[in-house]
């Protein structure tokens, strides 16, 4: 979509037919394949295989144990009659329109504080970025669990103040307050994105504005984030489809059973649920298909409007 | 700065993979491969706590020493992630040798030839009771070998009782008066202690109240045998007591868990298996639990039976049949493995084995808790229904809901009975 126009002109503009070149260059491409070819194998054998085969099992019955029955959109139609399935969409959609953007947030708050030249700076990105680093193994989810029990250093924190919650993990309307903390907090990989992109604005510019009177945020407005858009996009993309995702912490949390009352029921816990405790593979290849195309979808979207807001080096707008 | 062709395709790049790794992250994890290189070494895997674990590590050892040609690798997770690892390693046709097994799922993988007959291979049963063998059996294969029998019963904690001067209860009640004695507790409990759990959503515990009520669970073709409001009267037997003192929160259970509230010292009594006691026991420190019969309203009928705790069985794939069955032949029937286990599996089912542990302490409460109610126990079940294990898990799901005050008594009724029916519909 997006992408034709700039590879089709830079396509004609590069290649300049000479056999001799042609030559060479098609040594070159087989080099490059065969040293791609370990990769290439892998991704055929263990990605796109299983893909292929978990497209045909979402028409099946499939139930681990037996040979697959082919039951047509059966899966797909009884998925919109699953309460339980529209209450993980709902759990999720939750959790990716309220913790994506917070978790961005903080990850360019924290970037722009760690962009400016201080001493030990390289110890505070460093020290910033490690929760990320940990924040999908098991011992945080557990960790997390500790901290937001009865009597756990967050609800003995906020008694002091004389806010009493309990304990965060058995209680439904907090649960999900819990999770989105436990996202932000792993603030890190976006963080460094950031980071980079930062770096890459042209200090003159700040400078230029400064000599106009402009002030701090002036400045983020109008130099900041349109420098920065690209690198934006690319964030709130890539943790969109991460947010999807969410599924080691909430199973540890909440024993994989995505309570209390539904209320950490993820997507793709429930398809695991589905897929592993129920053995209804069908039903959660099904799932999994959908959960593709809605991000695919969401993706497609993500390109469409991000005309009228990134701005990249070299356009004319 | 960021150049618009090379960001553009990484960005295309990155967000293909990730789409694609979020279709086949979820469905493709293979099934873990137990070791194959030593030709009898064979996979041993069980749920259960700690102390449980202890007791098996001696057995394994045991019988090590008198196997010299067999090792055993010995495995084991809590009951929960235990089936979806099972499911797991079904897929990947790499179930473990031998495996610690429970009634709930014994027709999930015995039906779907996952099991090993049992008949086939040389294993002593001798020693056991006829009329609990069935209960391994489907369709006349035997996939499972009961290693023991347990029974339900209320626990309660006598010091606990004392302190708060609340009478120990003598186990011939009604609902009412259980009801009541949890009430009483909670309410001198003052908060730090609660009478007990809901014990309306055990699935077990509504068995048997259909059972005192001459329902069946499910009828020979394996449909349900009770109605939604046989269902909705059952949940409504603690209806005034939740949100009172005599039951634990919801939340509290919740985050107590893995853990029950009564190991974990919050509550006097708790209605479950009498087999828990040595990890109830572990969990609370308490010196002492007791065991009385289960509450019903017909004095004559306590609905009460004797159900294999666990049973052993076999990977219908597994490369060393003879040493499987001889390593499950030991587990069920050597006197000495009674002597290690005592009844923290649940008293021994095999006579030999029986006879040739000494029972003391509480392990003698819950030997003499089965002799007790030997006149009021019915025949043992049948392995319940295909799907039996997602049924038991969503009736706990659906009831804690209930109490969380999500669902309304019609909801939750409704919520039950429509997943019940579509399973059954699913596995016909």
């Amino acid at each position: 979509m997006t992408q034709s126009p700039t590879l089709s002109r830079r396509s004609s503009s590069s290649a300049s037919p000479q056999p001799r070149k042609s030559r060479r260059r098609g040594a070159d491409a087989r080099a490059g394949y065969t040293f791609l070819l370990p990769w290439l194998l892998g991704f055929i054998a263990l990605t796109v295989g299983p893909m292929i085969s978990s497209l045909y099992l979402s028409f099946t019955n499939y139930n681990l144990f037996e040979a697959p029955k082919w039951i047509g959109l059966d899966n797909y139609v009884t998925l919109f009659q699953d309460e339980r399935f529209l209450q993980s969409v709902g759990v999720t959609m939750q959790y990716v329109i309220f913790g994506t953007p917070l978790k961005l947030a903080a990850a360019l708050a924290i970037a722009m504080l760690l962009n400016s030249k201080r001493k030990g700076q390289g110890f505070y990105r460093s020290a910033f970025y490690a929760p990320s680093l940990i924040g999908a193994s098991v011992s945080i989810a557990i960790v997390w669990k500790a901290m937001f029990g009865d009597s756990g250093p967050v609800d003995q924190g906020l008694s002091f103040f004389g806010i009493n919650l309990g304990g965060w993990v058995g209680n439904p309307n907090m649960t999900m307050g819990m999770m989105i903390l436990l996202t932000v907090w792993q603030f890190g990989a976006p963080m460094v994105i950031f980071l980079a992109g930062l770096k890459q604005i042209p200090a003159d510019l700040y400078e230029a504005a400064s000599m106009d009177g402009a002030g701090p945020v002036r400045k983020f407005m109008n130099i900041t984030w349109p420098m920065l858009s690209p690198v934006i996009f690319f964030n709130l993309l890539m943790e969109t489809i991460h947010a999807f995702q969410i599924f080691a912490s909430a199973y540890i949390i909440s024993n994989g059973e995505g309570g209390p009352a539904g209320s950490t029921l993820f997507y793709t816990l429930y398809l695991y649920l589905r897929g592993f405790s129920d053995f209804r593979m069908g039903y959660a290849s099904a799932m999994a298909w959908l959960l593709v195309i809605v991000v695919g979808v969401i993706t497609l979207i993500f390109f469409k409007t991000s005309k009228s807001w990134v701005h990249y080096s070299g356009d004319s707008k | 700065m960021i150049d618009r062709r090379k960001f553009l395709t990484t960005v295309a790049l990155g967000t293909a993979s990730a789409a694609f790794l979020s279709a086949c992250g979820q469905s493709s994890t293979a099934g873990q491969t137990g070791s194959a290189e030593n030709p009898v070494t064979i996979n041993y895997t069980w749920w259960g706590n700690d102390d449980r674990a202890e007791r098996t590590r001696k057995a394994i050892a045991l019988f090590e020493s008198k196997n010299p040609d067999i090792k055993v690798n010995g495995n084991f997770t809590d009951f929960a992630g235990y089936w979806q690892k099972r499911a797991t390693e079904a897929a990947g046709g790499g179930l473990p040798d031998v495996m610690q097994w429970d009634l709930s799922y014994l027709r999930d993988y015995g039906q779907r030839n996952q099991l090993l007959d049992l008949g086939t291979v040389k294993i002593n049963t001798d020693a056991f009771d006829k009329s609990l063998l069935p209960s391994g059996q489907i369709r006349g294969k035997t996939y499972g070998i009961p290693t023991s029998t347990n029974a339900f019963a209320v626990y309660y904690d006598p010091a606990k009782l004392q302190s708060l001067g609340v009478a120990e209860p003598d186990g011939q009640w009604t609902y009412k008066e259980f009801n009541e004695f949890m009430l009483e507790v909670g309410q001198k409990g003052n908060g730090a202690l609660y009478g007990g759990t809901d014990y309306t959503g055990v699935w077990w515990m509504f068995n048997i109240w259909l059972r005192q009520n001459n329902i069946q669970a499910f009828t020979d073709d394996g449909k349900l045998g009770f109605t939604k409001d046989d269902l909705k009267k059952w949940w409504n037997t603690t209806a005034e007591l939740r949100g009172t003192p005599a039951l634990v929160p919801e939340e509290r259970v919740t985050q107590l868990a893995p853990k029950s509230a009564m190991g974990s010292n919050v509550t006097a009594s708790e209605v479950t298996w009498d087999n828990f006691m040595a990890g109830y026991l572990g969990d609370s420190g308490a010196k002492e639990l007791k065991l009385v019969p289960v509450p019903s309203d017909d004095p004559d009928n306590l609905g009460l039976f004797l159900k294999p705790s666990m049973l052993m069985v076999a990977s219908a794939k597994t490369k060393y049949k003879d040493a499987a069955a001889r390593f499950i032949d030991f587990m069920v029937n050597d006197p000495e493995v009674g002597q290690i286990f005592k009844t923290s599996r649940g008293v021994p089912a095999s006579k030999t084995q029986r006879d040739g542990t000494t029972f003391e302490g509480t392990d003698k409460l819950v030997v003499d808790y089965e002799k007790s109610i030997e006149k009021y126990l019915k025949d043992a079940p049948e392995p319940p229904i295909v799907g039996f294990g997602t049924l038991e898990a969503s009736f706990k799901r659906v009831s804690s809901e209930l109490n969380y005050g999500k669902l309304t008594l019609d909801g939750a009724a409704d919520s039950w009975f429509k997943e019940a029916e579509d399973l059954i519909k699913q596995n016909a």
